[in-house]
């Protein structure tokens, strides 16, 4: 069991949080991140000039730590990195849960005080037993308690769900917790945690794997500093909860011994790789792919296998998504004759064609006879060769008709929401019209709400369902041992 | 400060013998210090021959003249064994020379594969394989692991590799023996396991047939205290 998980339990769970050197010049960033907080909130600040804006927030300021009465289950602190030590010295005194220095300035910049300062404040939170996040992070966040590491993220159950986060970027981490709500994505937990002097990546996913909220761990990580209980942390995980992992810092090129071809070839992207494949863990190389994948796994309706039946609108797209799937691994069989019999029944062959893409325009006409797309998904639930649906709406051919005729929409999206429900087979939609992002976006929305998986492009759709068909090929295999 | 430790490359004779304890099939070879003893051992374990430069001041041994293939007869061992010494000594004139490894040449036909072991600075030791040959840092077809690895692993590893189809043979060729090259990997594996010293291990080209794998050369690089 890591060290930090009681700790992080109580930090994450916090019902006193102390921010201590929040101030204007900053936007009262903190004191902002926290107005929905749900526990007591206290600002720490000296300085006469912060405080009146500081009590105008209607945050209750005190001059130390020491005069908040309750124990403080996890402090901010905002101070400049020479007055930081002495912060942590006062949280380590008095047993707070955490510390999160969001503090920087320290071995990030490479100057040797910088150093100093942060061996000086592990040096403290050692003596002491202290948990620090940090330095050089935002920290914690916990969207159902109002616990954010930025202004404007969602709180309360909305914003809560099955995805905890764990990112060694601040920045990845406040979007990607700013972006969840549009993906449709809830946050359990997430943390930002920087140069982790004290607790580290390995304690972050182990925290996350044992937490009972978080269904789905993703991840963004540059160098991993205990890699190998990294390792034993990731395999021991994946058999029971996915791990999505966005590794940035892949290609810079490292210095490499010469007497081996082996150690020439040694890449850090190389090693990382076959590290994720034996742990069973699923890379990802963007926060689009993180998404697209973390989505795919929270439907949590796993492809028996790659044979992807596919329902595009005209011929173009039909020949974009089966290359598409293709590129990326996944098969496009033909149907059983049994299903192509079912189909010459009803399929409007003029203008289309139905071989496996379905090009269907002809038969779902817009949405004009949806019902025949209720027959189509029909068709391939049944073939055994197929173990995934994808549909292209066509959205740009279609989507001024639909924004004049919402009826026609309307009845097409209810088709594919009372499939998605009754889980037949996973079943996920592409839509988009690129020359009209907004209106494309509020579909997609809207599918979203009703529990269909969506896609903004072929691409998107295949690479994400491959690498999570993968992870369940692999998760079932381990399993089997 | 670390202690300071001392890197030792094994020489070709030494490293089969480690890998060959270790349970890998490699090409048998033996060390010779005459062109009468190189003689003597190619007449035993077979001719064609290969006959290379055993140097540890040598690391590039095709680069000073210090490989000779496909060695057909007693006179030409005994002509190629004098011909290396003088390549060798004119152009690494302080060279340290210990002989020449002798081995028969491998049989013809098998699927040149690659298996190694390095230190990474993040996860330690990693076990790798590929598709080998001369090819192999251009076309970077490897997969890598961490150790220890068993053979469900292993197969894992030759199975991912892009060109993994030329295992199971190409153009009429049979399919070359996947459990016996992975089986390969994981007593690679298993060695550099137990003997956490080892630093950099190259077997390459490991020849793959379709009745087993056989390394044909070997380089060893250890941690001394």
């Amino acid at each position: 069991m890591s060290r930090w998980r009681t700790a992080l339990e109580r930090a994450f769970e916090a019902q006193t949080v102390a921010v201590v050197g929040d101030k204007m010049m900053n936007g009262f960033l903190w004191l902002r991140a926290l107005q929905n907080f749900s526990g007591k909130l206290y600002s720490v600040q000296i300085d006469p000039n912060e405080i009146p804006a500081i009590e105008a927030l209607g945050v209750l300021n005190v001059l130390s730590l020491d005069a908040i009465p309750e124990p403080i289950d996890y402090v901010i602190v905002a101070v400049p990195r020479t007055v930081a030590p002495r912060v942590v010295a006062d949280c380590g005194r008095l047993h707070v849960g955490a510390a999160m220095l969001f503090t920087a300035g320290f071995s990030e910049t490479g100057d040797p005080e910088g150093l100093r300062l942060e061996q000086e404040i592990g040096r403290i939170a050692a003596q002491n037993g202290l948990l620090i996040v940090g330095p050089n992070c935002m920290g914690l966040a916990n969207p159902s308690r109002g616990l954010c590491n930025f202004p404007g993220q969602n709180t309360g159950a909305a914003a809560a769900g099955p995805c905890g986060f764990f990112g060694q970027s601040g920045t990845h981490t406040i979007t990607s917790i700013l972006r969840a709500p549009v993906e449709g994505v809830g946050i359990s937990k997430a943390v930002s945690f920087g140069n982790a002097i004290v607790a580290d990546a390995v304690d972050y996913l182990d925290y996350l794997a044992h937490d009972d909220e978080t269904k789905v761990i993703a991840g963004y990580v540059e160098g991993v500093r205990r890699g190998r209980e990294f390792f034993e942390t990731l395999r021991a995980t994946t058999p029971h909860k996915p791990v999505v992992l966005w590794k940035g810092g892949l290609t810079e090129a490292g210095q490499r011994a010469i007497f081996s071809h082996t150690a020439a070839l040694a890449t850090p992207e190389a090693v990382w790789t076959g590290m994720l494949r034996q742990a069973g863990a699923i890379g990802v190389d963007s926060q689009d792919e993180l998404f697209d994948v973390t989505r795919v796994l929270l439907a949590d309706m796993p492809a028996q296998g790659i044979g992807a039946g596919l329902i595009a609108m005209t011929g173009g797209p039909s020949v974009a998504l089966t290359d598409a799937f293709c590129r990326a691994g996944l098969r496009v069989p033909l149907l059983s004759d049994e299903s192509y019999k079912t189909l010459s029944e009803f399929f409007q062959v003029v203008g289309g064609s139905f071989r496996n893409p379905l090009d269907a325009g002809g038969t779902i006409a817009m949405g004009l006879r949806s019902d025949n797309l209720g027959r189509l998904l029909d068709v391939l639930n049944t073939d055994t060769a197929i173990d995934l649906v994808t549909v292209d709406l066509g959205l740009g051919l279609a989507i001024d008709r639909w924004l004049e005729y919402p009826q026609l929409a309307a009845a097409l999206t209810d088709i594919l929401e009372d499939y998605s429900r009754r889980r037949i087979k996973p079943l996920s939609v592409i839509a988009d019209a690129p020359q009209r992002p907004v209106e494309s976006a509020r579909l997609r929305d809207d599918l979203r709400r009703r529990g269909v998986l969506t896609f903004a492009s072929a691409p998107r759709a295949a690479r994400a369902l491959r690498l999570t068909t993968d992870y369940y090929t692999w998760r079932h295999e381990a399993a089997g041992l | 400060m670390p202690a300071p430790v001392s890197i030792r490359a094994l020489n070709e004779i030494e490293a089969k013998q480690l890998l060959a304890q270790a349970g890998v099939r490699v090409v048998p070879t033996e060390l010779a210090r005459t062109p009468d003893q190189a003689v003597a051992v190619c007449e035993r374990l077979g001719l064609p021959a290969a006959m290379k430069i055993v140097s540890p001041d040598v690391i590039h041994k095709s680069d000073v003249g210090g490989v000779r293939l496909d060695l057909s007869s007693p006179n030409e061992v005994a002509t190629a064994y004098r011909e290396m010494m003088a390549q060798v000594s004119h152009r690494l004139p302080r060279a340290r020379i210990d002989g020449v490894a002798m081995q028969p040449m491998a049989e013809s036909g098998g699927v040149e594969v690659i298996v190694g072991v390095s230190v990474d600075p993040q996860f330690g030791h990693v076990v790798m394989c590929g598709l080998g040959g001369i090819l192999v840092e251009v076309l970077h077809d490897v997969s890598f692991r961490l150790l220890p690895v068993d053979r469900r692993e292993a197969c894992r590893m030759l199975t991912e590799l892009r060109g993994a189809a030329v295992l199971h043979g190409i153009r009429g060729k049979a399919a070359v023996n996947i459990e016996a090259l992975a089986d390969l990997i994981v007593a690679v594996s298993n060695l550099v396991f137990a003997r956490t010293e080892i630093r950099e291990i190259d077997l390459n080209p490991i020849l793959a047939y379709a009745d087993g794998a056989v390394a044909v050369d070997a380089r060893v690089l250890l941690e001394e205290p």
